[in-house]
């Protein structure tokens, strides 16, 4: 019988290795890009520029001090944080009471007004930067945070209703027939049934829009023009100028910038993943 | 203590509140007087850019000089593509900027078109117009109207390495293409790669120059006037096709960008290469041996061609919103004049390194020696005509890295790079 399993047992072990070898590829070429980037961001430009696999024969602390300094990054780091929160909360507010009536509510047509907003995931960006700019220059919005956040909240509802709308139809019907047994309103039957037991639902569409709005350049620079309201993404094109660019302190900027955003998908990873499997099985 | 539900709700009110005031509070715009007229002047000279510095310390200058009647404001838009969408939208929805600058190419030319600028051309009839250099009003002027101030302008001579080229036993710079192909087999004997070159970027700028002069020497002054289906164009691609062979520019050419094509050439890894005088400070601090033996020169006479020509071009000019208030119009103008007056343009030069529209005298102050070498270059250029880029649309120009691409790859040969070109302009 030792006879029989050992050729087994060798087959599961080398499957166990080319599986582990297989992700290993993976990670390092899914880390390799974060890596370089954390080492050019200590090089000098004509190394980077020279040597862009090596290791910095000096280590340049100094891109980082520029990368602060030049840009102004703290105050940046504060509007983005505002923004990205923000827009997040007002987002979500927004797309779970469409989601609610959409999934819970029947009326004639409900289906065909979750397809209309749903379809703007479909819409590029740049189809809207010209009706964006007149609306928020027109309510007198343009370079300040208030216009930013209500475009990023605006521009991502499509992806969350469409998010939110799938745990909330998932919500046994019969919570809620208790819920109005006990006298719950319209009102109550959201804020105290449907829009908790959404949790899953809402921190994942939640997590898209915080990534979106950290991460987001286009708007930031049309619908701002000063200081008092630029955010981090504007903060980092401030080392790269018509004919030449600053590399490492961009990369330093770079560096510093994406921290935060990690640090959101390290608390938030797990509900993420589940939010997205779940919700699939769901449809 | 415990408060109660609702004290908590008032209060969160309350915070919110205060939040979306301090929100809004970017719209609380000049704290200026009633009379004084702010001009907001959204510009790429800022952050890294040579000019910043100067730029800044001019428009100081200038509202401290006007206190009280007019003020301009800077916004900072370093990214220069992310400017150039910017504009495009903000001149789309019909609010042109008080001030801007506009990159002259036939693409933003299509703005002169409509009624949103500023027109010029009366005011540069008098004594202002007297002191551009020769030429660049005209290159401004569309339909007879100026509406835009031409600034900053550029020739972007061959630049070479003087010391590697010592080191291969090349006394000058080659004047003809046989002698050039000769000092390329010279230099890679001696281990040195001859040319920086480059498809990627959003315009395979390194090599776009190298296409355009060989256009040019092959062409003459008037070589844009042609169709791309002259064979003058397929020559040159030829030409700059045999720059890419037999080792005559880094493997890394294919793909690679301006931080590939300069990064070589900084690093003095290869001999020859082409930029415009903006350049001449990113080589001066980032390798001050390369920059104490660069030395700027024409390209070599093509075989049928002329030689001694360079490749110049209105670089960045300036433009404003066309006003009806005659108070506001009177205080772009008086702006514009500051920004182009010959004491503030000699300023702005001497400290960036960049060229001007404008004439200055160059007294006994230090020039640097590459820029003084790029002016002489200028003067005693045989003509001067644009680059490919400045004669096609944004499109078309983006085209070319692609069209290079493939026929450096092998996939395409001249003629059929001149067809993929002629095909985006169709």
């Amino acid at each position: 019988m030792g006879r029989n399993r050992s050729p087994s047992l060798i087959a599961d072990r080398a499957a166990s290795l080319a599986k582990w070898l297989f992700l290993l590829f993976f990670l390092i070429i899914t880390l390799f890009p974060l890596i370089w980037l954390v080492i050019s961001s200590f090089k000098t430009n004509l190394e980077f520029q020279t040597k862009p696999f090596s290791i910095p024969e000096l280590w340049q602390f100094a891109n980082y001090i520029n990368a602060v300094s030049i840009s102004g990054l703290h105050l940046l780091f504060l509007h983005t944080i505002v923004v990205s929160f923000a827009s997040t909360a007002l987002n979500i507010l927004a797309a779970s009471m469409a989601a609610f009536v959409i999934s819970r509510e029947p009326f004639r047509g409900h289906e065909t007004v979750f397809n209309i907003v749903v379809a703007g995931i479909l819409v590029p960006v740049i189809a809207l930067m010209v009706p964006y700019f007149r609306l928020i220059s027109g309510l007198g919005l343009y370079d300040t945070l208030f216009g930013l956040i209500i475009t990023y909240a605006a521009v991502s509802i499509p992806v969350s209703v469409f998010l939110i709308h799938g745990f909330m139809r998932s919500i046994p019907r019969e919570l809620e027939e208790a819920a109005v047994i006990d006298g719950c309103s319209l009102a109550q039957r959201f804020t105290r049934v449907i829009f908790p037991l959404s949790r899953l639902g809402l921190v994942t569409a939640g997590t898209f829009v915080f990534l979106f709005s950290w991460n987001e350049f286009i708007y930031a620079l049309l619908l701002t023009s000063s200081v008092k309201a630029r955010t981090l993404q504007l903060g980092i094109r401030f080392f790269k100028s018509q004919f030449i660019t600053d590399y490492t302190s961009m990369y330093a900027a770079i560096v510093l910038s994406i921290i935060p955003t990690i640090f959101v998908y390290i608390l938030f990873h797990d509900k993420i993943i589940k939010g997205m499997t779940s919700g699939a099985v769901k449809g | 203590m415990k408060y109660p539900m609702r004290t908590t709700g008032r209060a969160l009110c309350f915070a919110a509140g205060l939040v979306l005031v301090s929100l809004f509070s970017g719209c609380d715009r000049q704290d200026a007087g009633e009379d004084e007229i702010v001009l907001k002047w959204p510009t790429i000279w800022v952050g890294k850019d040579s000019k910043a510095p100067m730029v800044e310390k001019l428009v100081a200058e200038f509202n401290e000089e006007h206190a009280g009647s007019i003020k301009v404001e800077i916004e900072p838009n370093p990214d220069y593509d992310g400017y150039r969408n910017k504009l495009n939208t903000a001149i789309a929805s019909g609010q042109v900027p008080d001030i801007f600058v506009f990159n002259p190419d036939p693409t933003t030319f299509q703005y002169y078109e409509g009624d949103l600028l500023m027109d010029f051309s009366e005011d540069l009839k008098g004594s202002w117009g007297d002191t551009f250099v020769s030429g660049t009003i005209d290159a401004a002027t569309k339909n007879e109207m100026v509406k835009s101030i031409p600034y900053e302008q550029a020739i972007t001579p061959i630049w070479y390495n003087q010391a590697l080229f010592d080191k291969a036993g090349i006394g000058s710079f080659p004047k003809t293409f046989d002698e050039f192909w000769a000092a390329c087999d010279k230099l890679k004997a001696a281990g040195i790669v001859p040319t920086s070159q480059m498809t990627g970027g959003t315009n395979a700028w390194t090599s776009m120059l190298w296409y355009s002069h060989i256009v040019a020497g092959l062409g003459g002054p008037d070589v844009w006037k042609k169709p791309f289906s002259d064979p003058v164009f397929e020559k040159a691609a030829a030409i700059l096709l045999h720059m890419y062979q037999d080792g005559n520019t880094t493997k890394d050419a294919v793909g690679g960008d301006a931080a590939v094509s300069g990064g070589h050439y900084l690093a003095g890894d290869t001999a020859i290469f082409i930029n415009g005088p903006w350049y001449i400070g990113r080589v001066k601090s980032d390798a001050p041996e390369v920059y104490a033996h660069t030395k700027v020169t024409a390209a070599p006479q093509t075989p049928g061609g002329s030689s001694g020509a360079q490749i110049g071009f209105l670089l960045s000019n300036l433009a404003a919103a066309k006003t009806d208030d005659p108070t506001r119009r009177a205080a772009v103008i008086s702006f514009m004049k500051w920004m182009t007056a010959p004491e503030n343009i000699k300023r702005i030069s001497m400290d960036s390194g960049s060229l001007f529209c404008v004439k200055f005298q160059v007294g006994d102050e230090a020039v640097d020696p590459l820029q003084k070498q790029f002016m002489e270059a200028a003067a005693n250029a045989t003509f001067i005509t644009s680059h490919f880029q400045g004669n096609v649309t944004t499109d078309v120009a983006a085209e070319f890295g692609q069209a290079l691409g493939k026929m450096v790859l092998g996939e395409a040969a001249p003629k059929e790079f001149v067809d993929q070109i002629i095909e985006a302009t169709e």
